[in-house]
């Protein structure tokens, strides 16, 4: 039996060519980052306003 | 509306319009009909599946729920960027990587036609028979509100939106979307500050926030485990995850978006950007509803805001009544915000935690007369529209902003409307051309010219079903609610089917075939037998189309299985 193809592994050494991301990886992690900042942001904004 | 808005708003959707229809006239490849110019960046894409996404209900009803029930529907966003990830890091490379024009038809080089088939079909039964629905639904709010005919507000909206994305097919509807996003972004803005700008003297936004925290309005997070409440962090997370990940990775009306493009790397930093923004932005559009009911403890306003049903009904004493008594119950409401506020600025706790009690208690009256009056329309005529919301938003922008912006934000509501249809014709198009027509025609497949004309019939033949259901929509009570249903029966084992083709890779096109086959009759059996929220439909499909799977896989005769895999 042959296996289904994986993700184009080339496609994950092509940097993103984003100032200060090297790689998708940290890219991926950068937004994973930013979505925890916003859910701290708004447990803060439900703390202070009701 | 006067002059100026109808220049506004003719100006911008009509200019928008034919601006795309006019660039993309002279299209003759298959390839850019399709997917779009090749030399499309990351902004462009970013914004057209943000348009895509973001229909004209978005915009009349997220305000109001906001308004209604407050911010906490914004948790519903929270897998989004998580399910954005997964599509960048594994769906998306693949669809460039096969260069396919759909969805499906990835599933038919990983499995067979007959999956192939079956993931298009569902696709098509799905949004087919939602199709009328995005042009109806905020249609049906907008005439009311304007007083303005149904049936021409929907074939003038149903028309526009077909000839530019017949003309100019994905590279139209991308042209589009980068301005009515703009169109969208600037009125929305607009809006916000006109709000401010309009509170009270003295209250500003931290006061109002204050006013709206009080009263409830602004739980943006709610960490409890307790199952029966609706919009959780966790519900948000898990349950918005796979609700995004089916619909960003799944849909032929999203993944036309970003599978074209110059790009692997436009198209992934197109999604991320929508993985940064999304949250945000409905956060923004539910504040404007959370700072409307703060407005409204202000400003004189109906008390129930559908005001063309109302006066339908409201014929008798009974009705005068209760308008009398919301006027009295909002004076006293206001009166106890004051009061309230005052307290704030004391040191006497005490004082503040009674002013606090009693403003709650003034507004739970208001809002009691408010469930009166619905209450009273419902008794009048058991088929009435008693969800009033959806008119909050759209009422402000009527009586409050100046003329000139009412053009600008009715134009906004149209421009979503346009946007989201146009995406979906041009899915529904595409699907049928490359899905059904050239898998029964695959001669023809070589006449780039014929391609191109028949995916143009194929994208009109779809406008005009949509037009056609949006008119006759008009006969049919709870539509959207059915539509909804419908999408949670298929959208599961759809699902199911991609999940497999990417994560396990060693099951082949039978077992998955009959594995989604029988997980769509569990789920119609389940549907009719048993009394459960839809929603769980999604998941009920989707894991027991992986379930069957991998469960057909394991007992099908070596034969049967020889033929599986192909795709590597």
């Amino acid at each position: 039996m042959t296996l289904a193809p994986g993700p184009d592994e080339r496609a994950d050494s092509e940097p993103p060519d984003v100032p200060g991301f090297r790689t998708w990886r940290g890219l991926y992690l950068f937004v994973f980052g930013w979505f925890v900042l916003v859910l701290a942001l708004l447990t803060m904004f439900t703390a202070i306003f009701s | 509306m006067n002059v100026a808005d109808w220049i506004v708003l003719l100006g911008t959707l009509v200019g928008i319009a034919a601006y795309a229809a006019w660039r993309t006239r002279h299209i003759r490849s298959l390839n850019t009909y399709l997917r779009g110019s090749t030399s499309t960046g990351w902004g462009t894409i970013g914004l057209s599946v943000m348009a895509t996404q973001a229909s004209a209900i978005t915009f009349l009803s997220i305000p109001g729920q906001g308004f209604e029930s407050g911010i906490g529907f914004v948790q519903n966003y929270f897998g989004l960027p998580l399910a954005l990830i997964i599509v960048c890091a594994v769906f998306l490379p693949m669809y460039r990587r096969l260069n396919v024009y759909t969805a499906y038809e990835f599933l038919g080089q990983r499995f067979d036609e007959k999956t192939r088939l079956l993931g298009a079909g569902l696709f098509l039964l799905q949004r087919g028979l939602a199709a009328g629905v995005t042009i109806y639904a905020p249609a049906i709010i907008i005439s009311t509100v304007l007083g303005w005919r149904l049936d021409l507000v929907i074939v003038f909206t149903g028309l526009l939106v077909i000839i530019y994305t017949v003309t100019g097919g994905s590279e139209a509807v991308a042209l589009t979307h980068k301005w009515q996003m703009t169109m969208i972004s600037a009125g929305m803005v607009t809006a916000f500050v006109v709000l401010l700008l309009r509170l009270p003297d003295g209250l500003g936004f931290t006061g109002a926030a204050h006013v709206a925290g009080a009263l409830g309005k602004l739980q943006a997070v709610d960490f409890s485990l307790d199952p029966s409440r609706r919009y959780t962090v966790w519900t948000g997370v898990f349950g918005g995850l796979f609700l995004s990940l089916s619909y960003f990775g799944t849909d032929q009306s999203q993944v036309q978006r970003y599978i074209g493009g110059a790009s692997l790397r436009d198209g992934r930093l197109g999604l991320m950007f929508n993985a940064v923004l999304k949250i945000p932005m409905q956060f923004v559009i539910l504040l404007i509803g959370a700072l409307l009911f703060v407005f409204y403890q202000f400003a004189p306003h109906p008390v129930f805001f559908n005001q063309a049903e109302w006066s339908r009904h409201a014929r008798d004493s009974r009705f005068a009544a209760l308008e009398a008594r919301h006027a009295s119950a909002l004076a006293q409401s206001q009166s106890a915000i004051r009061a309230w506020l005052e307290a704030r600025g004391s040191d006497d706790a005490a004082h503040e935690a009674s002013a606090r009690a009693a403003m709650v208690a003034a507004n739970d009256r208001a809002d009691a007369i408010r469930a009166e009056a619905r209450a009273a329309i419902a008794a009048a005529d058991p088929r009435a529209k008693t969800k009033d919301s959806d008119y909050v938003f759209i009422t402000f922008i009527l009586t409050e902003l100046p003329h000139g912006t009412i053009g600008l934000l009715v134009g906004v509501m149209f421009a979503a409307a346009l946007s989201s249809k146009a995406a979906e014709l041009a899915a529904l198009g595409t699907t049928t051309t490359i899905d059904l027509w050239r898998h029964v025609r695959p001669l023809a497949a070589a006449d780039e010219r014929r391609n191109v004309r028949v995916a143009r019939r194929f994208t009109a033949m779809w406008g005009i079903v949509a037009v056609a259901f949006a008119l006759f929509a008009g006969f049919a009570e709870n539509l959207i609610e059915a539509i909804n249903i419908l999408g949670s029966i298929f959208y599961g084992v759809l699902l199911g089917l991609f999940l497999v083709a990417f994560f396990l890779r060693r099951v082949g096109g039978s077992a998955v075939f009959f594995a989604a086959v029988a997980a769509e009759a569990l789920v119609i059996v389940m549907y009719f037998s048993l009394n459960i929220g839809y929603l769980w439909y999604n998941i009920i499909g989707c894991a027991a189309c992986v379930a069957f799977s991998l469960a057909l896989q394991a007992v099908l005769p070596p034969r049967a299985r020889a033929d599986e895999g192909r795709a590597g």
